[in-house]
């Protein structure tokens, strides 16, 4: 079993680290594209200094020890987004698909929105948030939400007849039924939802924090690409991906622990 | 007293007559077996004692009183057993008890006697996933029974069972209902399992869905699945294909 889940995270590491050895290897001097882009020994030595290092009084340099800062900008703005999509989104959708009149009222409205990209919102949040965090939380909200939405109104639409009426039968009210039967059932869909809608969270706070604040890996991304700091603008690309990754990888344990039945009753299993 | 009553009732789907001038009465404590081929509407007479559908003409009513929505009085065991997938087999037992707002100090007890008497006392946290058919059903059983319900409604619950399993399952209901004698509407359309468990079986046709026999099934109870060669239910059976054969 634990060579198994060896096994598993070496075939994982193998092409980064080919994809890395290559790139390595493509340079000159610390550098390719004609001196555009960096080596990844030098994006490394540029990372360790933006994580680790402490400005001097005469540094000029702004990437210097302060990583973990742009890092918790970004990350708290996702936690907050996400979570307003989430509160909005599950309970909107478990009623969606529960009730006919409820779908015939909003569905049509989320339908023609939803195709409006995040992009989009920018100027009427600055609009009316101005360069603020809340701006920018507010259009991780919007882009998490589609997703969570319809997926959660799909699980709730689907859920099987004779588990409502073996719920009904047993003395089951409204309320208990979406919170007992509907929820649970449409549980799986609503992860589908949350992964999906957590990818476009982290696209949104990137763009936010370009256009939108003055802070996170999105700002520092940016403002990196002015200055001509292509090293750092990479460990902050690597930096994005990592943290959506970790993020991810939070709610498939979370879905994991949640939907064992489900699970067994797969074939992969 | 009759526990179920219909008079005159029709149910139809459109231009489909599911269900054509049925009249049926079941008395407390009777067993009563709907015996027919599919597509007869003897699901559909279930549904609408369950409170699940609406009939179109005619009278019923169960305990005196018109169905108008499903309740915990009329238990209902699926016929797949209907579980909640993401319940354990105690979650699920205790379901209806929790959803009524029974105190635990009052269902507790009785849920662990039912989950005995079906002989689940040692899954009670195994998930319906991983239980078999038959072990299935039984959650389904003591599901409906743990309501305490006026009457039990159930809808082909060993149909799709094997042979041996179907067996095990109808020989636990004679037990049960033997003990307990609720009243109980079963639908099936397995002749042997009709006469084996039944104080009167109807016999229905299809298209339209109408009872037509109304036979009393003599055999002494207590009954086992010994009754299943005795020379008298025999003569049920004889009785019973001769009718379906007759108006086929």
């Amino acid at each position: 079993m634990l060579n198994a889940r060896w096994a598993k995270s070496g075939l994982a590491m193998l092409l980064p680290i080919v994809l890395i050895v290559l790139w390595q290897l493509a340079g000159h001097d610390g550098a390719l594209a004609g001196g555009a882009l960096p080596t990844p020994d030098r994006v490394w030595k540029a990372w360790l200094i933006w994580g680790f290092g402490t400005p001097g009084p005469m540094s000029l340099s702004p990437y210097i020890g302060n990583w973990i800062d742009a890092v918790a900008f970004s990350s708290f703005r996702v936690a907050k987004g996400f979570a307003m999509a989430i509160v909005v989104g599950i309970p909107l959708g478990i009623v969606l698909g529960w009730s006919k009149l409820a779908a015939a009222l909003v569905d049509p409205t989320i339908q023609w929105l939803r195709p409006i990209p995040i992009t989009a919102w920018l100027p009427i949040s600055i609009a009316i948030y101005g360069i603020s965090d809340f701006g920018a939380i507010f259009l991780i909200a919007i882009g998490a939400f589609y997703p969570i939405v319809v997926n959660t109104t799909q699980g709730a639409r689907d859920v099987d007849k004779t588990w409502i009426r073996a719920a009904l039968m047993m003395g089951a009210s409204k309320i208990d039924i979406l919170r007992r039967v509907v929820l649970p059932a449409a549980l799986p869909a609503v992860f589908t939802g949350l992964r999906i809608g957590l990818g476009i969270a982290w696209t949104a706070v990137i763009v936010a924090e370009i256009v939108a604040v003055k802070s996170g890996l999105g700002y520092v991304l940016w403002d990196a690409y002015y200055v001509g700091r292509m090293d750092i603008v990479i460990a902050d690309m690597v930096s994005i991906g990592l943290f959506g990754f970790m993020s991810d990888w939070a709610i498939v344990q979370l879905e994991f622990a949640l939907l064992r039945w489900r699970r067994l009753q797969s074939f992969n299993a | 007293m009759s526990t179920i009553n219909f008079t005159q009732v029709a149910k139809t789907y459109g231009d489909v007559r599911a269900l054509d001038r049925v009249d049926l009465t079941v008395r407390e404590g009777e067993f009563v077996a709907l015996l027919g081929p599919s597509g007869c509407g003897k699901s559909t007479l279930l549904n609408l004692v369950a409170g699940f559908e609406k009939l179109s003409e005619g009278t019923m009513s169960f305990d005196g009183r018109p169905v108008t929505k499903p309740g915990p009085d009329r238990g209902v065991v699926f016929q797949e057993a209907a579980l909640l997938p993401w319940l354990s087999v105690w979650e699920n037992v205790v379901f209806g008890p929790k959803v009524q707002r029974i105190s635990r100090a009052e269902y507790e007890p009785r849920a662990t006697e039912i989950l005995r008497i079906v002989g689940l006392e040692n899954f009670h946290a195994a998930l319906p996933v991983q239980l078999s058919g038959g072990m299935r059903q039984r959650v389904g059983i003591a599901r409906a029974f743990v309501m305490q319900p006026r009457a039990l409604l159930m809808d082909e619950p060993f149909g799709a069972l094997d042979a041996q399993t179907r067996l095990s399952m109808q020989a636990l209901l004679l037990d049960v209902w033997q003990s307990l004698k609720t009243t109980v509407l079963f639908v099936t359309h397995d002749i042997d399992e009709a006469i084996l468990l039944a104080d009167r079986v109807c016999v229905m046709t299809a298209r339209p869905g109408r009872i037509t026999r109304d036979i009393p099934i003599t055999l002494p109870r207590p009954r086992t699945l010994d009754a299943l060669t005795s020379a008298e239910f025999t003569r049920f059976k004889a009785e019973i294909m001769a009718e379906m054969r007759g108006v086929h």
